[in-house]
């Protein structure tokens, strides 16, 4: 299976780097109060968001752009950002006809067409979409459907206009804008997103998942998810990501929050692939990204995977704070850096609650001039008796130029905590490329196989459909990385 | 703010003590000045500062301190420090080199023991003084190399072969608070082969030592190096112990740093591996109780292919104390072939008590095999629980598995008094 993938794959660049000729408004460049209120009379916004962002802006004036991370980059121009584009004048959409034709071929050429996803809706594995270009959400699908069980599933800026109790309940609760310098920015400046609220007792039927495009040029995306399962509820929830190349760094600064209630469980799996730039490193997306989930109450689990081979700059710590006893934390992550690229990325487990486990698997692979690093935080609290964490993170290191590296952080103020972390680092061994070949596989099939090999701990945490994607991902991402 | 205050007027007073006795320290005044305006730059690292974040330094150095004192010890006060009946004993007295003190009368034939404030006319000295410790790298050492006024420099000559163990023994001794900067240089020459020994022992001491402490050793081609470390002064003991390494060709250099008490002990240990085929073993045991901080930083460079580094830590935690272990392997582009492994393990015995550990790999080169692990836990119930059914008390089993899990790190001590020293010291304290 992998090797189908693998040899149709093998020979390709990055695929989505197209721009979709489509009429956009956007605002003037610059970040100001004014834009701020532009953005927030855009969308039609109640005066508590208007003055949750203003908050949110006037104290990310008082912030230094962080420089801890291991990578380094042209420090972003604020000031030289879009931060409001919508793909056209936006109506409410009512059905599927009234979609932008353009929109949707942009859509197929990503390969999720949403005609498909109707015609598949008789079908068990489907998955309800929210698609998100540039700064909006411009098509929910399967709305009604979840409707019928009571699941809110749609874009940021409705849920504001419809369910404002949860939204002001919710929001900013795991990340608050305080938080660090992006997440400031983001709240300050976050054009949409997803909602989702998932009621008690309710197990969700399908797949949810957004699907976020980046198309015009001189754009940033800032945009917000915000997760609730309520008790005994279950999501899994998928995010997608694809931007055109561009000569030019791009920069995303999104903030997804999940909340867990009691008994509930989120599953996360992200599949990151914003444009890497260019074989000299040029372009490229900047991805700082804050991730949180909050194990509010007991027995709640949050499980968090993420493919990440795109970008140029990625930095990025999933994390969960484990607050109601037994409650589970997990970290799955394959992240794949070639040419160019840099990667800090990562988890952090905050362990309070008592019998709380976490497990954090961790694969790096570096290839080309590229640096890949991995760093977590491990913190048990005082009183949180019996944390358990096992923690194993790997590096693969194909040639010369390029670095793996790993800066694990590990607190412990409780005694029966018990925490584990194994790291190692190595290269594709000899004897199993001789091994493929001498059966007849070619070189670059052979390092396919065996970095599937590597990874499928993770991988077979995805669903499915995504599990074929990344698997495809991985082979086109190290693509000519060897030889 | 009123902190970062007395910070300052710290500051400035490291500063005008460096101007009034400039003229009188150690090393070329150039070497001094600029490490002086890296100190100045650096500054003293609070809590926010990425490599001192778990260990409050400004906090300690508040209050007033002195930069020397008078008194010196009688023979029979520092007795006791000399544990070892037979050895080369060196006494460093407040950070300074006490020849009365020290059996340097007969030195084995190829070792040199100088002070080092006269050392400055020997040749080797002056080329190798201050010369693989970055003053840029970490503001103790600016700080020492700005300041440092007395220790030893140790030349092994080519060839030599010194069975008789070095000691040098670090006596804290005072009746007002002080800050110390004591440095050594040592130089083994290819071929040699050494042991020291070096303890930081407090002595009728009535008031609070920083001891700003560093080491410099130079490994030669072939050359075999032990480097065994016992910190163990009381409670008025602030310890910050740099050791930089620098190890050329086919040499073998361990290390063993056992932690026993101290307020607050730091350890700096940076190691270069700059040629082919050298061999590295770093070794660490640190039993904190109390309110002790224990800081134990170590850095393995590999620049050059075919090296091996081993590197095993442990502690036990009581009481209100913490723990830290920082260990980085760095392995550089042309570093091919490396084997670096690094572990780190640690029992928690007290809710209070708290550890962190962060080990680090940094690695630019493919054809590696690197690896760390930590682990922190409790003492297994299982294993007690087989101890107590062959008829041993609880305490005895918990004493049992803990001295095994020291053993381990005890065992790599290659003297043999030394180890039987550590051992009983070990077994006191599980008392």
């Amino acid at each position: 299976m992998a090797n189908e993938i693998l040899s149709e794959q093998i020979n390709k660049d990055y695929e989505y780097g197209f721009v979709t000729d489509i009429e956009a408004e956007n605002a003037p460049k610059g970040l100001s109060e004014d834009i701020i209120r532009f953005i927030s009379t855009k969308k039609n916004e109640p005066e508590w968001m208007l003055d949750y962002r203003l908050k949110a802006y006037r104290y990310w004036l008082t912030l230094e752009e962080p420089h801890w991370a291991h990578v380094s980059y042209p420090k972003p121009d604020f000031q030289n950002i879009i931060y409001y584009s919508v793909p056209k004048p936006k109506k409410q959409l009512g059905s599927l006809d009234e979609v932008d034709p353009e929109l949707l071929k942009t859509f197929e050429k990503l390969g999720i067409s949403i005609e498909e996803q109707k015609r598949l809706s008789g079908v068990e594995s489907r998955i309800a979409v929210d698609f998100v270009m540039d700064s909006v959400s411009v098509k929910t699908t399967f709305k009604e459907t979840l409707a019928e069980k009571g699941i809110i599933f749609c874009s940021f800026g409705e849920a504001v206009q419809e369910h404002p109790d949860l939204v002001k309940k919710y929001m900013s609760s795991v990340v608050p804008y305080t938080d660090n310098f992006y997440a400031a920015l983001n709240s300050a400046v976050f054009t949409d997103g997803s909602f989702c609220y998932i009621p008690k007792g309710v197990r969700c039927p399908m797949e949810l998942s957004t699907y976020f495009r980046i198309n015009s040029a001189g754009t940033g995306q800032f945009e917000r998810t915000l997760i609730i399962a309520d008790e005994d509820a279950y999501v899994s929830y998928l995010e997608g990501c694809t931007a055109p190349m561009r000569d030019e760094n791009q920069l995303h600064a999104a903030v997804v929050e999940i909340v867990a209630h009691k008994n509930a469980e989120v599953k996360y799996s992200t599949v990151q692939n914003w444009y890497p730039g260019d074989k000299e490193g040029k372009g490229g997306i900047f991805n700082f990204v804050t991730k949180r989930g909050v194990c509010l109450e007991d027995n709640s689990k949050i499980s968090w995977t993420q493919v990440e081979t795109g970008s140029a700059v990625t930095w990025k710590y999933p994390s969960v704070i484990l607050k109601g006893d037994n409650s589970v934390g997990e970290f799955y992550s394959v992240a794949v850096t070639n040419n160019y690229q840099q990667a800090d990325t990562g988890t952090k487990m905050f362990h309070l609650g008592k019998n709380t486990r976490s497990t954090i698997i961790s694969k790096g692979i570096s290839a080309g001039f590229s640096n890949n690093s991995y760093r977590g935080l491990v913190r048990i609290a005082k009183g949180a008796t019996n944390a358990r964490n096992f923690s194993q993170c790997d590096s693969l290191l194909m040639g010369d130029k390029c670095g793996a590296h790993t800066f694990p952080y590990i607190e412990i103020k409780d005694k029966s905590g018990i925490v584990e972390h194994e790291a190692t680092t190595s290269k594709i061994g000899e004897d199993q490329l001789f091994y493929c070949k001498q059966r007849g596989i070619d070189n670059e099939k052979a390092i396919g196989l065996i970095v599937n090999g590597y990874c499928k701990e993770v991988l077979n945490k995805l669903p499915m459909e995504f599990a074929v994607e990344a698997q495809k991902l991985l082979a086109v991402s190290l693509e000519g990385s060897v030889g | 703010m009123e902190a970062a205050v007395k910070t300052n007027t710290l500051k400035d007073r490291l500063y005008s003590e460096f101007e009034t006795v400039k003229n009188s320290l150690l090393g070329s005044l150039q070497i001094r000045e600029q490490a002086m305006e890296s100190f100045l730059k650096q500054g003293i690292p609070n809590r926010k500062s990425e490599e001192y974040k778990y260990v409050n330094i400004d906090l300690v150095l508040k209050g007033e301190f002195a930069f020397s004192t008078d008194k010196t010890t009688t023979c029979e006060q520092i007795k006791h420090t000399k544990f070892l009946k037979d050895a080369i004993d060196i006494v460093i007295e407040n950070g300074v080199f006490i020849e009365d003190l020290s059996n340097i009368k007969s030195l084995p034939k190829g070792l040199q023991v100088i002070n080092i404030t006269d050392a400055s006319s020997n040749e080797t000295f002056s080329k190798q003084y201050s010369k693989y410790a970055d003053v840029n790298a970490d503001t103790f050492i600016a700080l020492n190399t700005a300041l440092a006024k007395g220790g030893v420099f140790i030349h092994v000559a080519k060839g030599t072969v010194i069975e008789t163990p070095i000691h040098i023994i670090n006596i804290s001794s005072t009746k007002e608070n002080l800050i110390i900067n004591s440095r050594n240089l040592i130089v083994v020459e290819p071929n040699a082969q050494v042991k020291f020994i070096e303890s930081f022992e407090t002595v009728d001491s009535s008031a609070k030592t920083f001891n700003n402490s560093m080491t410099e050793i130079v490994i030669d081609e072939n050359a075999i190096v032990d480097y065994y470390k016992i910190q163990d002064e009381n409670e008025n003991g602030y310890l910050i112990n740099t050791t930089q390494v620098y190890q050329k060709k086919q040499s073998v250099f361990s290390t063993n740093t056992i932690t026993l008490s101290g307020s607050l002990v730091r350890n700096n240990l940076n190691i270069v591996l700059d040629d082919e085929h050298i061999e590295t073993h770093l070794n660490g045991l640190y039993l904190t109780s109390g309110n002790q901080v224990v800081d134990n930083h170590t850095l393995v460079d590999h620049r050059k292919p075919n090296c091996n580094s081993n590197e095993l830590y442990k502690g036990i935690i009581e009481d209100k104390s913490s723990a830290t272990f920082n260990g980085k392997i760095y392995v550089r582009k042309d570093a091919q072939k490396t084997n670096a492994f690094q572990s780190n393990k640690n029992i928690l015995l007290s809710d209070e008590g708290t550890i962190n550990t962060k080990p680090q790999l940094e690695i630019y080169a493919d054809d590696v095999k690197c690896s760390h692990g930590t682990s922190t836990g409790k003492l297994d119930a299982d294993k007690i629980f087989y101890l107590r059914a062959r008829g041993l008390s609880e305490t005895s089993a918990k004493k049992l598995l803990m001295h095994a899990f020291a053993s381990e790190v005890v065992d790599t001590l290659k003297i043999e008094a030394l180890r039987e020293y550590v051992e009983e010291k070990i077994a006191k304290r599980f008392e």
